[in-house]
C-alpha cells in the first residue's frame, strides 16, 4: 500500500467569471522512504499540489489517500503528515525551541516530552544552535531547517516540503537536500517541490509540473532502478 | 593555423596553471582530464606540446630562470598570446553549445509534430532522471581546496543548472508543438 496516493486530482482557480485549471487529473503515488521532488515554474501549481497532498488545501475532484485513508478536502494537517511551507516560518519574538515545544503542548503533550521532542527535532535538522534564537534572527537556511524541525517534532511519516532551497545561500543549498535525503533514508516519505532544477538532486524520482500536468515516473513501480549508493562527486 | 585538438587546448590550460615539462604535464593531464579526454598514447602529449610551441602559444623556459638544474628537460610556459587564445577558446565553447542546440532543434522539427512531442517527453524524462541522480555536495566537499576541487564543483553546478535550462526548453517546445497538434493530441 502506498504511503501517499493522489488519484485523478484536479483543482481549478476561480476568480469572478474566470476559471483557471491549475491541476488536471493528477495521479501520483509514493512509498515510505522515498524522496519525490516536483519541479515546476512559478505559477505551475507546485505549491498547490503539495498543499493538497498534505491535506491542507481542498481539491475539486479526485481523491487523496494517506496510508490508505482518504484525506478530507482542506482538513487540518492530519496526524503523520509534516508540512514545511513558506507560511510556516514561526512567530517572531519567541525562542525557536519554545515555539516548537509550544505547538506540541497545544497537541496535548506533557511539557517535558514537548521540550525533549523539540530539542531532538532541532538536533536532527542540524540546527540545534538556533534553539535559543528568535525566528527573526535566523538566516534563510536556518529558517528552512527550523521549519523542517518543527515538522519533525510531530514525528511524521510523510514530510511535505515546499521549495526548501528557495532563497537559500548556494553553499548551504545541498546541505538541506542532504538532510531531506537522509530523512527519506530513515523511512520518512518526503515530497518536495523545486523552482530550480538544482533542488531535484538526491531525489529517488524527479517529476515536472506544467500546464496542470504532472509528468515523470508517477509511481514507484515505474521509477528507474534506484542506486543503492548515491554516486560520489569527482 | 588554428589549434583544433581538444588535447592541445587542455594542455595549454595546464601550462597556464603551472609551467612544467612533458612527463609532469602528462600526469596532470590524466589526473585533471582523464575521465573527459582520452589519450591515444603518451606521445600525443608531446606532439601537442610541439604544436603549441609552433603556434607560439607556449615557449620553452630558460631553466636558469626557474632555478631548475637537476632536470634538464624542456620546461614550457604560456606566452601572452597563449593565455589570450585560451581565454577566447573557452568563451567560444558557448557557441559550440549553441551549435549543438540548433542541430537538436532542427532534427526535432523535421519530425511530425506528434512524434516530436513524444521525443520531447522522452527527453524530459532523461533530464529529470539526470537531475535526480546529480550527486549532492557535502560541506566537506565544499571545502576541498585546489584547482581539482574547485573545477569539480564548478562543473557539477554547471551540469545541474544546464538541466534546468533543458527543462525550460522542454516546456516551451511542448507548448509550441501542442499548439500544432491540439491539446488532445488530434490535428486541429
Amino acid at each position: 500500500m502506498s504511503l501517499l496516493q493522489l488519484e485523478h486530482v484536479s483543482r481549478t482557480l476561480r476568480s469572478g467569471r474566470r476559471e483557471h485549471p491549475l491541476l488536471c487529473d493528477i495521479c501520483l503515488s509514493m512509498d515510505a522512504g522515498e524522496l519525490v521532488a516536483i519541479w515546476g515554474k512559478r505559477g505551475s501549481g507546485r505549491s498547490t499540489l503539495l498543499r493538497i497532498a498534505a491535506g491542507i488545501e481542498p481539491h475539486d475532484a479526485g481523491t487523496v489517500r494517506f496510508d490508505g485513508r482518504e484525506l478530507p478536502c482542506g482538513a487540518a494537517l492530519g496526524d503523520g503528515i509534516g508540512w514545511c511551507g513558506h507560511g510556516a516560518r514561526g512567530a517572531d519574538g519567541i525562542r525557536v525551541s519554545e515555539e516548537i515545544a509550544g505547538a506540541l503542548l497545544a497537541r496535548g503533550l506533557p511539557k517535558p516530552v514537548a521540550q525533549a521532542r523539540a530539542a531532538a527535532a532541532l538536533e536532527r535538522a542540524e540546527v540545534a544552535h538556533a534553539a535559543t534564537l528568535q525566528c527573526g534572527e535566523l538566516d534563510t537556511a536556518e529558517t528552512v531547517r527550523v521549519s523542517i524541525a518543527r515538522a519533525l517534532s510531530t514525528q511524521p511519516r510523510l514530510l511535505v516540503v515546499d521549495d526548501p532551497t528557495a532563497g537559500v545561500d548556494l553553499l548551504e543549498r545541498d546541505g538541506i537536500l542532504i538532510l531531506l535525503r537522509s530523512l527519506a533514508d530513515e523511512g520518512i516519505g518526503v515530497l518536495s517541490s523545486a523552482g530550480e532544477s538544482t533542488a531535484l538532486s538526491g531525489a529517488d524520482r524527479a517529476l515536472s509540473l506544467s500546464e496542470g500536468r504532472l509528468r515523470g515516473s508517477l509511481s514507484p513501480e515505474l521509477a528507474d532502478v534506484v542506486p543503492l549508493r548515491r554516486r560520489a562527486v569527482m | 593555423m588554428a589549434l583544433r585538438s581538444p588535447v592541445g587546448w587542455a594542455l595549454l590550460g595546464l601550462v597556464i596553471q603551472r609551467p612544467s615539462y612533458g612527463y609532469e604535464l602528462l600526469q596532470r593531464f590524466e589526473r585533471t582530464f582523464g575521465d573527459a579526454l582520452e589519450l591515444s598514447s603518451p606521445s600525443q602529449v608531446y606532439n601537442a606540446l610541439d604544436a603549441l610551441s609552433k603556434r607560439e602559444l607556449i615557449e620553452e623556459v630558460d631553466l636558469r630562470e626557474l632555478e631548475v638544474v637537476r632536470q634538464p628537460k624542456p620546461h614550457y610556459r604560456a606566452t601572452a598570446a597563449g593565455v589570450r587564445s585560451y581565454r577566447e577558446w573557452l568563451t567560444a565553447q558557448v557557441h559550440e553549445e549553441r551549435r549543438r542546440a540548433r542541430l537538436f532543434a532542427r532534427q526535432l522539427v523535421v519530425l511530425d509534430a506528434e512524434e516530436a512531442l513524444a521525443v520531447i517527453d522522452r527527453y524530459e524524462q532523461a533530464c529529470l532522471a539526470e537531475a535526480a541522480a546529480a550527486p549532492l555536495l557535502t560541506s566537506e566537499e565544499h571545502q576541498i581546496e585546489g584547482v581539482g576541487g574547485l573545477a569539480g564543483r564548478l562543473l557539477h553546478e554547471e551540469d545541474r543548472l544546464a538541466i534546468g535550462a533543458k527543462l525550460s526548453f522542454v516546456e516551451y517546445a511542448r507548448r509550441e508543438l501542442t499548439a500544432i497538434v491540439g491539446p488532445q493530441g488530434g490535428k486541429p
